[in-house]
């Protein structure tokens, strides 16, 4: 054996250094997906969560128990540096329902893609004579971790509605990289570019069948066509500003509960969108949209079918928030 | 919306207020609230990773496999609802399952949702199995016998870890069986929840399943008892 296959660039002590510093961004990592699987209202985006808490425990865990065979203690996390805690915060800050964008930019575009990169590095560095161990585990992250940022990538691409979308998403992960930037990366010392597309590498349609197929957005044909009938006349009454056109849709019973999660609008109905329809036996629960130049608002209308065709039961206002914090 | 409002106005309709899996629409209903409760367990699982960092890894581990085997289910009842000709949102909904999940212990957490929970979920499965069997459709049958067979890894994880995070601490052990016994009661679904054969009741109790996870015989005659005083939720 040639001595030169002995080559190596890390003595055991900085192995384990550095593996606890992988084992530190992924178990962080695993704790925030888990946490903002109940804050992100997209099912797509919460699937893809869903999925890769586990993967990020099980990367968390391969480097954990490699640590003893590195003569330090198992299972042991380590920032590289209180910067690297200050990027995590950061990281984990979007934590309002309107900003899924920004928790999947960070967590796949950033952290999963840096994590891409170092894995990427430290593989080609690792000594394949002394370090197999190692490098099992790297191959294996790697390979998940490249996946897993394709799969974010995909599931950003489709709720990026527009150009703002777009705007938001490269401004959250500018803050991001120079923050990682400021920690050296999770080890510390890691060479920039910190995120290198040309190791990213898996294709979209590789990844395709990872995702969960999640259902299309509400289709408002859903609606039985008498419903529908009644239900639109109802909503056009309400961008009129015809209030009593939008009573003589309601019960007598209803009209001033109705009346009043409307008005929490707080301005003129300038738009209208069924977005949801849920049966309760006979009766149908229609979620409506209504827009207002300053606000959006959810309202909840129960129909009946009564002798006189559909009449509004009861009506609850579901959520009001200003126009701003839509996405 | 509040489940307690929904089955009243189905009361009110003659009809009756938790789907009774007598007819095609009634299965597909279950099984929409089934995927509903899966969303609300992935979330709950996921929650458990994050609030409580200090608990010993092999717990954060069984959770965050838990959150994996959740997302798996939310896509199983996903496909039995395109299968049955559903759509998501077509029926409502409660968050119950989620507020059920928020205790503040993780002993009370474990208690509460993976035994009470998922103790719940092994009974209504293994009826879903029964009602599939019958009907003969094996697509139902095998994936939901799938999902159960987690179920009762979920329960038996429950088990391991109310013992193993109340060792030494009675107090602790008391409180958070206390909080499966508020769970267990609460979804005896006004009575629907029963001892006896499948044909015989609505819901009934899958004592093997429990068994496998570590439900003791005394626990379950408990359960038993807790369903002759039950409230709807």
């Amino acid at each position: 054996m040639s001595s030169e296959r002995l080559v190596g660039h890390l003595s055991v002590d900085d192995s384990a250094r550095r593996l606890r510093n992988y084992r530190y961004a992924e178990e962080r990592l695993m704790r925030v997906l888990g946490g903002w699987i109940a804050l992100t209202p997209e099912l797509p985006a919460k699937l893809l969560f869903g999925r890769h808490v586990w993967d990020c425990a099980q990367h968390a865990d391969a480097w954990g128990r490699r640590l003893p065979e590195l003569r330090a203690p198992a299972q042991t996390s380590e920032p590289a540096n209180d910067a690297m805690i200050a990027f995590m915060q950061l990281l984990e800050s979007p934590e309002r329902p309107q900003q899924t964008l920004e928790r999947i930019a960070g967590a796949y575009g950033v952290l999963k893609s840096h994590l891409v990169t170092v894995y990427a590095r430290h593989l080609v560095s690792t000594n394949p004579v002394y370090e197999p161990p190692t490098r099992r585990i790297l191959a294996r992250c790697l390979e998940e971790e490249r996946r897993h940022a394709a799969a974010g990538a995909v599931v950003l691409d489709r709720l990026i509605r527009d150009d703002h979308g777009r705007e938001r998403v490269a401004t959250w992960q500018r803050s991001l990289l120079a923050a990682l930037e400021k920690a050296g990366g999770v080890t510390g010392d890691s060479a920039v570019p910190l995120v290198d597309p040309a190791l990213l590498g898996v294709a979209p349609e590789v990844v395709v069948p990872d995702l969960v197929a999640v259902p299309p957005d509400f289709d408002p044909a859903a609606l039985p066509a008498d419903l529908a009938g009644a239900a639109d006349a109802h909503r056009r009454a309400l961008e009129r500003g015809d209030a009593a056109g939008a009573a003589g849709w309601t019960e007598t019973t209803a009209r001033d509960a109705v009346a009043a999660a409307v008005a929490s609008l707080g301005g003129r109905i300038t738009g209208t969108r069924i977005v949801g329809l849920a049966a309760i036996g006979r009766q149908q629960m229609v979620k409506l949209r209504l827009e207002s130049p300053r606000a959006v608002a959810f309202v909840q209308l129960r129909w009946t079918p009564t002798p006189s065709g559909w009449r509004i039961a009861a009506g609850d206002l579901v959520s009001t928030e200003p126009i701003s914090a839509v996405p | 919306m509040r489940a307690r409002d929904v089955a009243e106005l189905k009361v009110e309709q003659r009809l009756p207020p938790f789907p009774d899996l007598a007819s095609h629409e009634s299965i597909r209903e279950r099984v929409h609230g089934i995927m509903v409760g899966e969303l609300q367990a992935m979330e709950g699982a996921g929650r458990t990773v994050y609030d409580f960092p200090d608990a010993p890894w092999e717990f954060t581990m069984d959770m965050a496999r838990q959150v994996w085997d959740e997302s798996r289910h939310v896509e199983t009842y996903l496909g039995l609802l395109e299968h049955l000709g559903g759509r998501v949102g077509e029926f409502p909904e409660s968050t119950i399952l989620w507020r059920c999940a928020c205790a503040e212990d993780a002993a009370a957490r474990v208690a509460g949702v993976n035994r009470g929970l998922e103790g719940l979920a092994c009974d209504v499965f293994n009826q879903l199995i029964h009602i599939a069997q019958k009907i003969g459709d094996p697509i139902i049958e095998k994936s939901v016998d799938y999902v159960l067979a987690d179920e009762i890894t979920h329960v038996r994880m429950g088990s391991r870890w109310l013992n193993e995070l109340t060792r030494g601490d009675p107090e602790r052990r008391r409180k958070a069986i206390e909080f499966q016994e508020t769970i267990d009661e609460r979804f005896n679904l006004g009575g629907t929840r029963q001892d006896g054969h499948h044909e015989a009741v609505p819901i009934s109790i899958a004592k093997q399943a429990r068994k496998l996870g570590g439900f003791t015989d005394e626990e379950i005659e408990r359960l038993v008892k807790s369903t002759q005083r039950s409230q709807v939720y």
